[in-house]
């Protein structure tokens, strides 16, 4: 009663289908590729790399059989002629219903085992006998990664520097949106979610820097937000922490790192932090980037200052703008004119007020953001032993310099307001503020703690500067007070 | 049973494959539904138990002895409704339009106290925009709110109906289904009362927040 | 009736035109409201379509700058969101209206005007969805809309308002056609059609209906949380008020891992009335296809976990999540493997809407193996929110959902139309969509082990990503071209119209026993039925044994007979159908819902009443007017105005 396609088996189309196929199985062999998953550098990507592998077989041997099933009973039963005889009308057969049942049942078994053992090799917890566990924190920020080595005092940003052969145990925390650690080679993904602290733990059994990229969609610039993980030998990692303690030399005067220095503390250093390396300077770090944070989140539209990397020893990096650019002085130029061009929608671009031109580039002529890239390729561990406190020699401490140095991207000396007042008259002010503290005691304490009194209508950002010597504050106080 | 299907759209709607109302089913099928609505919602509750930030926190703000009371209300009402229906289907008239008022009446009570909470609360400093124990709490019982003031409005059309005659003892399936819907908001109500003013009556200050009023 | 009751003054007439635009704003006829569905959501699976071409080309290669980052996440937030929502279950819808009277021999849903009220609600709200583009902020979130990032906060942008206004009011229709068809399913059945000779299809429209009835209200409760915060600054997953935004990702995907059912479960059975009509065989294991859809159904709201493995749900929750996930791959090979079965020793005829079929197995084959892969956590942690998880949801999704569609479109054109499509463009069809799909999505397997994470707008040249996209491009132009041959082929076959008969595939459910078109009142006499299958049993009664002989091993299957009906014999004596000769509208004297504009009135009333979320309480207020007006109007409305 009707016709019959004249269609034969479609053979061309199906060995089509095959090519994607086999181009999948050539493909795969591609483990240089830098996030692949296959060309693993530490047990955790191995172990997830050596289950997918299982798996897939497994997979592999079903999918041929199914398949194989499929084209075979098309092509065998197809209907060969005008015939419209009727098959036999079974309705089924327990029998088989029961053992495709089972053998399912089986197989997923056989996946279930490695599955659950791995979950909790991987998930429970650091393993406590390959080595000394290096605690790191990676905080997720909208988009870029932060990385705290508490035990160590260090901080950095875009570039996480592991010991080889050690256990790495990660604290996973994000302030903004949910963000995702992945770095391919050595481990899979496990998510940066505000309010959940997760932990993960990481082993580089390789020396060499591995590619790594946010995998949780956060927002515009998600697809720019990458980092590297650099594993090193023990030495060389030793090397580092004690090269972030220790101080860059200070520019010679005069120099175009001298100018470029003065630069950056007027227009970056509200925001960026470039000198991590004494003792306490840590916790000043992390007391400023919350104090940042705040001060964004207070007034998205308005605030002068955000969560941005500490850009301490930034010389020694390799990379710029969590991992978009090679760094160099060029690329570094480009992206101090015009950081959208690299990686659009970076926050720094929105709220440092050398943006605040029509086009959205910097205010500085060329020459000037040469001079902020040379003095910040040119912050380096110095010739200092490592844990001094590089501050101006006493004696020929200068409050003003103090003050540019320490104070000056937040507070103006006039009376226009940048982030804090303007210092204008403090003097003549600080005194009557607080009953029973006089303008030197309001002063001192405004410095040591400055949570403790904030004026209306600004927000409580301004970290504590009580890393400095009490000489140091004790001259900064005399300054502020001739400020009219 | 099966007659009326076979009779194109004659009453498909009472003679039924199942021999149920289809209406009737269609509101059970429908309260399955909602028991999903308000389960995410309670859910959310109990998520958020202990985690605002700042207060007031239930203990310092739940009246469990008025809200008690609202209660009773609402339970009076499904007794209300039990009654209504039976002199609708005895063919009461009188006595099942005054029942079906009376239901109205406990509902319209019902939400006044709920009224009156949230406008007590809201003096006290307590909005859905103050920590997430306002805004767990105000969308859930608003939420609920809303299927009462709904109940009570078809409740007075029926009453409406009931006092014109247009509802009457053999399409009395009308008043049956709008039962269902108010017997399940009220069993709603007691799940939320347990949760919310049981429960957590005594919930103070997570440990480590401040106690700052907003 | 006779007896008084309440009545609401009318604006307009009661509808009562046959042709024209009132006809179908007015029609309570559920294959006309399954026109609208199909013809709708066919709309917006072009638009759809077209925004994931744009996203493809975008990555054709790297550092492209074809589309700016923001369009890219708008284009992928409203791919995802439409693909979903406004065309995979829309289609579904329009199977379903078009289908479960014919199939269970009803003459049409079990509410007629909320029928029409669903429908009518979807094209509101998908069309105020899509305003967004035109009002330039388009939903930028994703289709999971995470939170904190769809917050005010991080998405100050009315976009992903838009988002969770138009999700909402889409769920309303859903759950409305939800209700509809389960009541209509467990009540209008044709005498004797008991539930275990239901036609899958309609088995699976039950299955899939509970789903949406249960699980739609969920994500409403996710979109009123979202919506409260973002409009009225609530805390519920505003991280800076303490909110947790891994509470919205358990919402979420309580809602959302359900919802992959609502999906598929259609198609599966759609699947399993094509394979059974072109092998000339009876579905394989009909009970225990109905089990594993049942079981599937049921499993799928204990997996959700299983989409948050990276979140830190710690390894207890992620073990538990993975063995039940695991263990939903059992019923779905039980399905596979019966519908290998059915075709075994089959007369198998291969056209288009079985190509279309057969090629689903293989495809969605494909796409449960991967899926076992990332149900193991540790492999997942590489997985996770990379192009594997994009090629797997697209196997299931595509080369499941959209490829049964298909096989349904030209296995069912004949009766919705008359007339068929032609066959020689529609095997181009299926061969463009399938080489088409297997390029685009084949690739994004070792896109994803190659490290490539899902939605960035582009990626660096040293990746080594360049080939496999370019690929997956080209892929998808074909797909397109697939389509697009589709289109043309409606038009074509439309020009030069090679009619159907009533049952031109030797058909097994009673849909085929009608006219092709089917006539408003679909049966000219409601069917008695005796067996499954049952107007392919009445066509070739010398079957009947080889069924039910085997049939008699099951314990639960005994041999129907005629005292087997639902009720007793006496009850199907019917009164006669013609009996009804006053109603005007003829159908042979066969008395059909009249038509209301009701329902289409509400439906204005809920749109502008969400639309006002987006604008100000005054536009709230004015849809208050329209609610009240339909609401009223239809609850005092009878199904038929007295003669």
């Amino acid at each position: 009663m009707h016709r019959v396609s004249k269609l034969s088996f479609p053979s061309r189309p199906a060995l089509l289908l095959l090519a994607p196929l086999a181009i999948a199985l050539l493909a795969a062999c591609t483990p240089d590729n830098n996030q692949s998953t296959f060309g693993t550098a530490g047990p955790i990507a191995r172990d997830q790399a050596d289950l997918f592998i299982f798996i897939f077989w497994i997979a592999a041997v079903v999918f041929v059989l199914v398949e194989g099933a499929v084209i075979y009973i098309a092509i065998r039963y197809r209907r060969r002629s005008d015939s419209d005889k009727l098959p036999y009308q079974t309705h089924g057969n327990n029998k088989l219903e029961i053992t495709w049942t089972i053998i399912p049942i089986l197989i997923l078994a056989a996946v279930a085992v490695p599955t659950l053992t791995g979950i909790w090799e991987q998930q429970n917890g650091v393993p406590q006998d390959q080595g000394e566990v290096l605690n790191v924190e990676a905080i997720g920020h909208q988009w870029w990664f932060e990385f705290r080595y508490p035990g160590q005092e260090v901080v950095t940003a875009n570039e996480l520097r592991i010991p080889v052969g050690r256990p790495v145990a990660l604290k996973l925390t994000s302030q903004d949106v949910i963000h995702s650690f992945w770095v391919p080679k050595i481990a899979g993904k496990v998510d940066m979610v505000p309010l959940n602290d997760n932990f993960m733990w990481i082993l580089g059994d390789e020396v060499g820097t591995f590619y790594g990229q946010c995998a949780e969609f956060c927002g515009l610039a998600h697809a720019m937000m990458r980092f590297r993980v650099v594993v090193q030998s023990e030495e060389d990692f030793q090397a580092w922490i004690d090269g972030m303690h220790t101080a860059a030399d200070p520019p010679v005067a005069g120099s175009r790192e001298a100018a470029g220095q003065t630069l950056f503390a007027q227009n970056c250093a509200s925001c960026h932090t470039v000198d991590s390396t004494a003792p306490g300077s840590y916790a000043r770090e992390i007391n400023s980037q919350e104090a940042r944070w705040n001060g964004w989140i207070s007034d998205i539209e308005n605030a002068a200052i955000v969560s941005a990397p500490n850009l301490t020893n930034f010389g020694t990096r390799s990379t710029l703008g969590a991992g978009l650019r090679d760094l160099n002085q060029q690329s570094l130029e480009e992206w101090i004119i015009d950081p959208s061009s690299i990686k659009i929608g970076t926050r720094m671009q929105k709220h440092a007020a050398m943006y605040n031109t029509p086009d959205g580039t910097a205010n500085l002529s060329s020459s000037e953001i040469s001079d902020i890239a040379t003095y910040l390729l040119s912050l380096k561990p110095g010739s200092g032993a490592a844990g001094v406190v590089i501050e101006q020699s006493e004696g020929d401490v200068d409050g003003a310099a103090l003050f540019a140095t320490n104070c000056s991207a937040c507070h103006s000396t006039g009376a226009d307001k940048i982030v804090g007042p303007g210092m204008a008259g403090i003097g003549d002010i600080a005194g009557s503020r607080v009953a029973g503290l006089d303008a030197d005691q309001y002063l001192e304490q405004s410095l040591r703690d400055p949570g403790a009194f904030i004026v209306d209508g600004y927000p409580p950002v301004m970290p504590g500067w009580s890393q400095l010597s009490d000489e140091s504050i004790d001259t900064l106080v005399t300054y502020l007070k001739t400020l009219k | 049973m099966t007659q009326a299907a076979t009779t194109g759209y004659q009453d498909p709607i009472e003679n039924t494959s199942t021999g149920l109302s289809s209406r009737k089913l269609m509101m059970w099928a429908f309260l399955a539904s909602d028991v999903m609505f308000f389960g995410t919602f309670i859910a959310t509750y109990l998520v958020y138990r202990g985690k605002s930030l700042v207060g007031p926190y239930p203990s310092e703000i739940l009246d469990i002895p008025v809200t008690s009371v609202s209660t009773f209300v609402l339970l009076m009402s499904s007794l209300a409704m039990v009654l209504a229906l039976h002199y609708l289907k005895n063919g009461e008239k009188n006595k099942a339009t005054l029942w079906i008022l009376a239901v109205v009446v406990l509902g319209t009570v019902f939400m006044g106290f709920q009224v009156v909470e949230f406008r007590l609360f809201a003096q006290e400093g307590l909005t859905p925009r103050t920590n997430l124990f306002g805004t767990t709490f105000f969308i859930l019982t608003g939420i609920h709110g809303a299927h009462v003031t709904i109940g009570v409005i078809w409740m007075a059309f029926l009453a409406y109906g009931s006092h014109k005659g247009t509802l009457r003892s053999d399409n009395s399936m009308d008043l049956e289904i709008a039962g269902l819907y108010w017997h399940f908001v009220d069993i709603v109500w007691i799940v939320i009362f347990t949760v919310i003013y049981l429960i957590s009556a005594a919930d103070g200050p997570p440990p480590g927040a401040e106690t700052i009023l907003h | 009736m006779t007896t008084k009751s309440l009545t609401f003054p009318r604006l307009f007439p009661r509808p009562k035109a046959d042709t024209g635009i009132w006809s179908w704003i007015g029609t309570v006829d559920h294959k006309r409201i399954g026109t609208l569905y199909g013809i709708t959501a066919f709309i917006w699976f072009i638009v759809g379509g077209i925004e994931a071409l744009l996203l493809r080309v975008q990555l054709a290669r790297p550092e492209n700058d074809f589309l700016d980052p923001e369009a890219f996440n708008q284009l992928f937030t409203m791919h995802g969101t439409t693909m979903v929502f406004l065309v995979v279950m829309p289609l579904s819808a329009a199977f379903f209206n078009w289908l479960i009277p014919l199939q269970i021999g009803a003459r049409d849903v079990a509410f007629p005007r909320l029928n029409a009220f669903s429908f009518w609600v979807f094209l509101l709200g998908s069309l105020l969805l899509n305003v967004s583009w035109i009002t330039g902020d388009a939903p930028n979130g994703g289709w999971f809309g995470y939170a904190p990032n769809s917050s005010t906060t991080f998405n100050p942008g009315i976009g992903m308002t838009y988002w969770v206004v138009g999700l909402n009011i889409l769920g309303v229709a859903s759950i409305a056609a939800g209700l509809n068809f389960i009541v209509t399913i467990l009540n209008m059945r044709a005498p004797g059609m008991t539930m275990f000779k239901l036609p899958i299809f309609t088995w699976m429209t039950l299955i899939t209906s509970v789903l949406i009835v249960l699980a739609m209200p969920v994500l409403a409760v996710a979109g009123i949380q979202l919506l409260s915060d973002r409009v009225y600054g609530t805390y519920f997953f505003d991280s800076l008020g303490g909110g947790d935004p891994v509470l919205w990702q358990n919402i979420f995907w309580l809602f959302g891992h359900p919802e992959v059912y609502i999906l598929i479960l259609p198609a599966m059975g759609i699947v399993s009335e094509v394979l059974p009509t072109f092998a000339r065989k009876p579905l394989f294991g009909y009970p225990f296809v109905v089990f594993a859809g049942a079981a599937i159904a049921f499993m799928g709201w204990f997996v959700w976990a299983h989409h948050m493995f990276t979140v830190g749900l710690g390894p207890a929750a992620n073990s538990a999540f993975a063995i039940s996930t695991m263990l939903i791959a059992v019923p779905t090979g039980v399905k596979i493997f019966n519908w290998l079965g059915t075709l075994w020793r089959g007369n198998i005829r291969l056209n288009t809407p079985m190509l279309f079929s057969i090629s689903f197995i293989a495809m969605f084959t494909i796409g449960g193996l991967s899926g076992v892969m990332h149900a193991s956590p540790p492999t997942d942690a590489q997985q996770q929110d990379t192009y594997f998880v994009v090629a797997h949801f697209h196997y299931v999704l595509v080369g499941g959902a959209l490829l049964g569609i298909f096989s349904g479109i030209y296995f069912w054109w004949p009766k919705f139309t008359g007339w068929f499509l032609n066959e020689k463009l529609g095997l181009t069809n299926w061969a463009l969509m399938l080489i088409g799909f297997n390029f685009t999505f084949g690739p994004m397997h070792w896109l994803g082990m190659d490290g490539m994470p899902r939605r960035i707008y582009t990626y660096a040249e040293d990746m080594g990503w360049e080939t496999s996209n370019l690929f997956s491009t080209i892929g998808s132009m074909l797909l397109g071209l697939g389509i697009l041959v589709f289109i043309i082929n409606v038009f074509y076959s439309k020009m030069n119209k090679k009619m159907a008969s009533a049952d031109p595939w030797d058909g097994r459910t009673l849909e085929w026993s009608v006219p092709s078109p089917p006539p408003p009142h679909d049966f000219d006499e409601i069917p008695q039925v005796k067996y499954r299958d049952d107007f392919w049993f009445k066509k070739h009664p010398e079957t009947i044994a080889q069924y039910y002989h085997d049939e008699h091993d099951d314990q639960d299957q005994a041999v129907p007979s005629g005292a087997q009906f639902d009720g007793d014999d006496e009850a199907v004596a019917v009164p006669a159908v013609a009996e009804n000769k006053s109603n005007g509208h003829g159908h042979g004297g066969i008395h059909l819902p009249d038509m209301s504009y009701y329902p289409f009135v509400l439906s204005v009333g809920i749109t502008i009443f969400g639309a006002g979320f987006l604008t100000n309480t005054y536009v709230i207020a004015a849809g208050v007017p329209f609610f009240l007006w339909g609401l009223l109007g239809w609850s005092m409305e009878p199904v038929n105005d007295p003669e």
